[in-house]
């Protein structure tokens, strides 16, 4: 600690501190633009000069470092003169069009002005115009190149934070401007973090352009639907009408960055692909009725099949307290265990359960990330979770974490990797087992003699093999850090081995923590409420609270509280309910936001299951394919018409706000879980959201005590109590066979990552078109080369679309992002069987435009939808 | 060598293969007389650097071009020292005789006019550099014949290949 | 007559030839400080020099060279700044021109002393001749062994690059010429962290000027005290003096630190031209505070021309007669630095532009009341606030023209018009 005296009070800071966050910590204000939290200073805009006593020139107090007895002073008349003198200098060549800038009213220079700026400028000469126009840099970033302040805080969050390193700078002195390459930004993430850092009104979103000014918005601070990270934003909204998101640096995982799914990617809500009236199947067509006619539709065909099984399917993108309420309906209405929250894989709970209990960390990321060793497994972290990503790059370059990548896709973030190991997909299971075994071989009998035995015994020594050195260099690493976090993509769930490799990777955590490695783990969830979908129990074999349904003491204090009977037994999941549809043994399913038809593996499988259900009830915001299946059609509000708590992936549970109406004769998810449980004559209790949050914070463990008004603006963590890992150590999985075919998995891609996204017409907008991502070297072997129209073909169905080659691709992998319904990917996919074998070749000249003709057309069922047509 | 062979070489000079940006622009530039986009692309292709990297330093740099310049490009010096020695009159007696402005091409491509910053060479001012060389003591009478060697050697080249070879000695 | 140490090679016919600079004695320091001393030793032996920079801010070289860490972890680095931009001088490119294997000597036992294997020459890009000698006599070095792998049967091994700059007179300022060798857009580095510790790639380096190495091989050879005995002993030896503007004998001159500026410019470049009297002399390149001409009994060294307000800097010396304008003269500098300035920081960048525009105003004969209060309010503005010396050269430059010729400043704007036309 080094004491320093600034405008005569004195404080201890830590050393290394500079002195503007030591007098941040006084409470005293000096003005920035350069300057930005988590950024390294640059020091050149020369706002914040300090008088610093024994040198010479004012210092940037942003960068200059307090030393043990320093006196500052920020208070005097020369740097009252200097900070007016710096302004004077930047507002000689700005615009000063304030009134059309959309920057007025939030702009940082503007609020300078007022505080400390010269109320008169000298500057009589011709301001410096570079362009009279603005330049659209991209279908979402437009720039005014004259407003510009040269803080060069988008160049660098661009390159250092977001690693996209698309915005640059040319020219030198006068006429240095930001701008993309040749100036465009066509080919960059779209994330718009360099708008939000903008201090002025120079890098613009073009969605929002000209359209508010910020007093006439209604800001709602809220979380993002789109995947688990769970960032903060804040929506504005004018008369009801969504507007933009902005994000601010105080709160949440994100501190201020969003990627582009959630700065622009919330436009779906105004999406004109709603379902605005309830609909019920008359003479094989869905047609629009009332909610009453609905209702007693509903009532009839209810008891008509009360006698069969019954099943549910809810959205892991749900408010937690939406989900709740669907399994405790489910359970106590439907009594049934039937239920699942993943329309895309199963999730083997016997293994999961204790994996998530034993080791899963509900920290803060950032925590979680400050060990010294990451270890990411699985997905592309760059597509799928870009903020938990710039998180991970941050650590990397600027804290020195070791971060060290195991998965199958390539990905962005490799680069800052100290080590990549490269999988075959499917051989993740034999990748993390030969890293557990060489952890217990390089750790040697020392200190952990017996256990070590124990895993050698167990998984068979270091008999697995992978046929390459990388589990070796990646335990190496492993073992020099001293607390390791593992970072685990969900993706892995979708492996036919899914249950290998999370058994593997219970090893490899027991492993890590023997060796005093303290591990930290948590999922990387690609949808909003994945891990809240969990925790509430929207799973055939647990409770709410991850118990199993086994549990007796469990199960009857929930049948306690909700007053009726659980049954006892597990349930089936979503693969073991369709099957069960199948066979025609379904009465009614239930499906809640979810489109199974378009993304569980085997279209005409699932096709078929639904067909045979006897009702098929679907509850849903937009027209997915699945609702052109059901019999009846219940309109629900959508993401920001009803409001809620997601708990992210960090296990941090954030208010989920209202800011808009259900649009058209939507109601909210719980009136109609309501609507729906009175159609049996029950009456669900409590029924309101408040309420319902009380009831998990009593009966959900990891939720117990929370209060909604205790969430405040980061929100509250959950806490789990990790209980020991029990029984032996898994055995080792057979050693993957080598791959003679291509192999394609899926998963999200940067500006999608489900069917929210593919309504938002912004990043439609910013998108690629469809495509498939192959390595250079498969690609030269077939005779392909990039945008080429190819054909992929499995056992099962076949795509087209356009060929992305890519360079840091491995050989044997082909990659098809999943959210793009006009290919419909799950045709070709086969249940249980992932990845999935295929060969691709050049599509016939005749076929090279587009997509082909589809073997279904889409919409079936829907005869005529006068309620949905724009 | 080809272009790629000679920026890979100068590449292995630096640890870092951004550091070859400059060279490597230096050298395409000599092979391409100017630098449009896609030999920008195709630098950073090479060097596998990210392509706003060698668009920012082929724009920074005075000597790097984007935009095509005549076969003979005219930088005469107008700092202080050649200032003092007057060199403001010798190009007003270039505008004249080329019939454009500092900055301009003339339209038979032959010669772009432009003014520098100190050339280094003060002990000769006022100088004016063309291709690689400098011409110094400079006063109208041998500006003017320097301009006609410089059209000669053009003269005697016919097509456009030839007119590449004529330009000023380089490497 | 002052014998010429570091232009003893200029008029000798090949005299950037190897066979010509050995026959002189070329290299046998080099081989002595491999076989006779060890690195700390050369440090100590500079030190005793008391060389000074001649890049410009005069900085100790001996001391520089001991910041480096001995013990890095992480090769070392030694830049020699050839990018010479400073408008009046002239000086490295006739030394890498006419005596190139000086300064590979030089750069040999430099790297020798502070341990590192590789070295970068910065040389601006115009310099195609200079560019040309230097990398012949890098590639007869290597033949001959003084440059390359265990140098003379050492345990030494250095190896030296070219890099050529691209136009742009920031390259100059030792950080933003590391980010330039970096491959970025040249800007100035914050400081601390200093080169000595962590510069090129993050690793410790020495940057030093074309001369201030060219120093280093007399050093060696003929010892410290030799060097400190020619010159005033705070900033001693002999040095290069570039002569051009209004003088009837420019060119580049050897003569020993601390030399009477009036010496220089009346009796050894002959004076102003015939029938002109001196008006001023900017005694160090541009950024350096011009002097009028009752000023110019000063001495040439860092520490006389710094008390007199002025300084050393690159030694080039420019000269202008009482034929000038001087409002012309420093709007020509001021534009100069304006051009140059890298952008970086707001009181250059910026504040440089506005000066642009009101002094081209008040040259052309439009200068308005108050035009000269708002370039002192300018000045005030820029001077101590802009990030790197560029922004400061320029505001001590037009504080000097100010403070010597406001009378011709109110001419301009009282007449409107320039008396001078
Ligand atoms: C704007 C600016 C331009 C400079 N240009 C040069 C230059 O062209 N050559 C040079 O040797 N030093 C130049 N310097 C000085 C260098 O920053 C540095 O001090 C010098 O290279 C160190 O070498 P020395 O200690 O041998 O002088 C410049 C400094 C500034 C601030
Ligand atoms: S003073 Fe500022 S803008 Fe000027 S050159 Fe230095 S850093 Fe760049
Ligand atoms: S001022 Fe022209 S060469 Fe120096």
């Amino acid at each position: 600690m080094v004491s320093v005296t600034i405008d005569e009070q004195t404080l201890e800071v830590e050393a290394g501190s500079t002195v503007l966050q030591a007098a941040e910590r006084l409470g005293i204000e000096i003005p920035t633009f350069c300057y930005l939290k988590r950024l390294p200073a640059l020091a050149s805009c020369r706002m914040c000069l300090v008088e610093i006593e024994g040198q010479r020139r004012l210092q940037p107090s942003c960068a200059t470092a307090v030393t043990d007895g320093m006196v500052v002073r920020t208070n005097t008349p020369l740097i009252d003169e200097t900070r007016s003198s710096m302004l004077d200098m930047l507002l000689a060549n700005h615009p000063l069009d304030c009134p059309i800038c959309d920057k007025g009213g939030e702009c940082e220079l503007q609020d300078q002005v007022m505080a400390y700026g010269p109320r008169e400028s000298r500057f009589r000469d011709a301001k410096r115009v570079f362009h009279s126009a603005d330049i659209r840099l991209s279908p979402v970033i437009i720039m005014n190149v004259n407003r510009c302040i040269q803080c060069q805080r988008c160049v660098r969050m661009c390159e250092d934070v977001v690693g996209a390193v698309a915005l640059g700078t040319i020219e030198k002195g006068m006429d240095t401007a930001v701008t993309g390459f040749e100036g465009s930004l066509a080919s960059c993430d779209q994330c718009g973090n360099c708008v939000e850092v903008c201090p002025v009104g120079a890098l613009m979103s073009f969605p929002y352009r000209y359209k508010a000014r910020p007093w006439d918005l209604v800001e709602t601070d809220t979380v993002c639907p789109h995947c688990g990270t769970g960032c903060q934003l804040t929506v504005g909204a004018r008369k009801g009408e969504f507007m933009r998101v902005r994000s601010k640096w105080e709160h949440g995982v994100n501190r201020e960055t969003l990627c582009v799914r959630g700065r622009f990617g919330l436009d779906f809500v105004g999406s004109r692909d709603r379902i605005k009236r309830p609909m019920i199947r008359r003479d094989g067509a869905l047609v629009p009725v009332s909610w009453d006619v609905a209702g007693d539709y509903l009532r009839r065909r209810l008891s008509a099949v009360e006698s069969k099984a019954a099943g549910g399917l809810a959205s892991p993108r749900l408010p937690n307290e939406v989900l709740y309420q669907f399994q405790k309906l489910m359970r106590t209405v439907f009594r049934t265990n039937n239920i699942d929250c993943s329309s895309r894989w199963s999730t083997p709970f016997e293994t999961l359960g204790p994996l998530v209990a034993g080791f899963y960390t509900r920290a803060p990321l950032e925590e979680v990330i400050g060990n010294d060793c990451v270890l990411v497994v699985g997905g592309n972290v760059t597509d799928e979770n870009p903020v938990t990503e710039y998180l991970l790059r941050d650590a990397a370059r600027r804290r020195q974490t070791t971060l060290i990548m195991l998965s199958a896709r390539p990905s962005r973030l490799d680069a800052d990797a100290r080590a990549v190991v490269r999988v075959a997909p499917g051989a993740e299971a034999a990748s993390l087992a030969a890293v557990a075994a060489a952890l217990v071989a390089g750790a040697g009998q020392n200190s952990v003699g017996e256990v070590i035995a124990d895993i050698d015994a167990t998984t068979g020594g270091p008999a697995a093999t992978t046929g390459s050195d990388g589990p070796d260099r990646l335990a190496a690493l492993l073992l020099k850090g001293r607390s390791v976090t593992v970072l685990v993509s969900a993706d892995l769930l979708r492996l036919s081995e899914a249950r290998a490799t999370l058994q593997q990777l219970t090893n490899l955590l027991r492993v890590l923590r023997v060796l005093g490695k303290g591990p930290a783990m948590q999922f990387l969830f690609d949808r909003a409420n994945q891990l809240g979908a969990w925790d509430m129990g929207v799973l055939p074999a647990v409770l709410p609270g991850l118990r199993p349904v086994g549990d007796h003491a469990a199960r009857t204090a929930l049948i306690r509280a909700w007053g009726a009977e659980i049954p006892p037994e597990p349930g089936a999941d979503l693969d073991a309910m369709l099957a069960l549809c199948d066979k025609g043994r379904v009465g009614a399913l239930y499906i809640v936001g979810s489109d199974p038809l378009m993304t569980y593996p085997d279209r005409g499988f699932v096709k078929r299951a639904l067909d045979a259900t006897d009702l098929l009830i679907v509850q849903d915001t937009f027209l997915t394919d699945t609702v052109g299946l059901a019999d009846v059609v219940l309109p629900a509000a959508g993401y920001g018409e009803e409001s809620g708590t997601f708990t992210n992936n960090e296990g941090r549970i954030q208010a989920v706000r209202k800011f808009r109406e259900p649009a058209f004769e939507a109601r909210g998810n719980l009136a109609i879980l309501d609507f729906v449980a009175a159609l049996r004559n029950q009456a669900m209790q409590p029924s309101m959201q408040g309420e319902i949050f009380r009831e998990i914070a009593r009966l959900v463990p990891a939720y117990q005590g929370l209060t909604q008004d205790g969430l405040g603006a980061d929100g509250a963590f959950t806490k789990a109590a990790p209980g020991p890992p029990a029984g032996a150590f898994f055995a080792s999985p057979p050693a993957p066979n080598a791959a003679d075919r291509l192999m394609l998995v899926t998963g999200n891609c940067l500006f999608h990552n489900g069917y929210l996204s593919e309504r938002s017409e912004i990043l439609n907008t910013v998108a690629d078109d469809p495509y498939v991502e192959m390595s250079a070297w498969d690609a030269a072997q077939l005779c392909l080369s990039d945008r080429d129209q190819v054909v992929v073909r499995s056992a099962q169905g076949e795509l087209r679309a356009q060929l992305k080659v890519n360079r840091h691709f491995p050989p044997g992998l082909v990659f098809v992002p999943e959210n793009y319904r006009d290919l419909r990917l799950n045709s070709l996919m086969r249940r249980g069987e992932y990845p999935c074998p295929v060969e691709v070749q050049k599509a016939h000249a005749a076929f090279a435009t587009g997509v082909g003709a589809r073997p279904e057309s889409r919409g079936q069922g829907i005869a005529e939808l006068p309620g949905s047509s724009p | 060598m080809n272009m790629r062979e000679k920026i890979e070489a100068a590449a292995a000079r630096y640890p870092d293969q951004r550091s070859a940006i400059m060279p490597a622009l230096l050298i395409a530039q000599k092979d391409h007389g100017h630098l449009p986009g896609p030999v920008l692309e195709e630098v950073a292709d090479i060097l596998g650097v990210e392509r706003i990297w060698v668009y920012e330093l082929a724009t920074f740099y005075t000597l790097f071009h984007t935009e095509p310049v005549g076969l003979f490009h005219l930088q005469l010096c107008d700092n202080l020292s050649c200032m003092l020695r007057r060199s403001e009159d010798l190009l007003r007696h270039l505008e004249t005789v080329l019939g454009i402005e500092k900055g301009g091409t003339t339209p038979d491509g032959l010669f772009t006019l432009s003014t520098v910053e100190c050339l280094g060479a003060c002990e000769m001012a006022p100088v004016m550099q063309v291709g690689d060389d400098y011409h110094g003591d400079l006063d109208i009478a041998r500006i003017d014949a320097l301009l006609d060697r410089l059209r000669a050697t053009a003269g005697q080249a016919t097509g456009a290949a030839d007119l590449a070879a004529a330009a000023p000695p380089g490497e | 007559m002052f014998e010429p140490v570091l232009l003893r090679n200029m008029d000798v016919p090949d005299g950037h030839l190897l066979a010509t600079y050995e026959a002189g004695g070329g290299y046998q320091a080099l081989a002595k400080a491999l076989r006779e001393h060890t690195p700390d030793e050369i440090v100590d032996l500079v030190k005793q020099s008391n060389l000074r920079g001649r890049g410009g801010a005069g900085f100790p070289t001996g001391m520089k060279w001991s910041f480096v860490p001995k013990r890095a972890g992480k090769p070392k680095y030694l830049c020699c700044n050839a990018d010479e931009g400073e408008p009046g001088t002239f000086k490295d490119r006739i030394i890498m021109e006419r005596d190139p294997h000086q300064l590979i000597e030089g750069m040999a036992i430099s790297a020798y002393a502070i341990g590192a294997e590789t070295a970068y020459v910065y040389i601006r890009g115009e310099y195609v001749l200079a560019i040309r000698r230097l990398e012949q006599a890098i590639a007869e070095a290597h033949e001959k062994g003084y440059l390359g792998t265990r140098i003379l049967g050492s345990d030494f091994s250095f190896v030296v690059h070219i890099h050529c700059g691209a136009g742009a007179y920031i390259c100059g300022e030792e950080t933003a010429m590391l980010d330039s060798l970096e491959g970025k857009r040249a800007q100035p580095r914050l400081k601390p962290p200093f080169p000595a510790v962590e510069g090129l790639y993050a690793s410790p380096t020495a940057i030093n000027n074309v001369e201030t190495l060219a120093c280093v091989p007399h050093i060696l050879a003929r010892g410290p005290d030799w060097f400190r005995g020619i010159g005033p002993d705070k900033s001693p030896g002999p040095k290069l003096y570039c002569l051009s503007g209004q003088v009837r004998k420019p060119g580049l001159y050897e003569l020993p630190m601390g030399i009477p500026l009036r010496e220089l410019v009346e009796d050894h470049a002959g004076g102003p031209p015939p029938g002109r009297k001196i008006k001023a002399v900017i005694p160090g390149g541009v950024s350096a505070p011009l002097i009028p001409e009752c000023g110019l009994d000063v001495g040439m060294d860092f520490d006389s021309l710094a008390a007199a307000g002025s300084m050393l800097g690159s030694a080039g010396v420019i000269v202008i007669d009482d034929s000038t304008c001087m409002v012309k003269v420093a709007t020509r500098i001021i534009e100069f630095f304006h051009h140059e300035s890298c952008g970086k920081c707001t009181p250059c960048r910026e504040g440089l532009n506005w000066v642009v525009k009101v002094l081209r105003r008040v040259e052309a004969g439009q200068g308005a009341p108050g035009d000269l209060e708002q370039l002192e309010a300018l000045c005030k503005g820029i001077f101590g606030n802009s990030f790197c010396a560029l922004g400061d050269g320029a505001a001590m430059g037009l504080k000097a023209a100010l403070a010597h010729f406001e009378h011709e400043f109110v001419a301009h704007i009282e007449e409107q018009r320039c008396p001078f036309h």
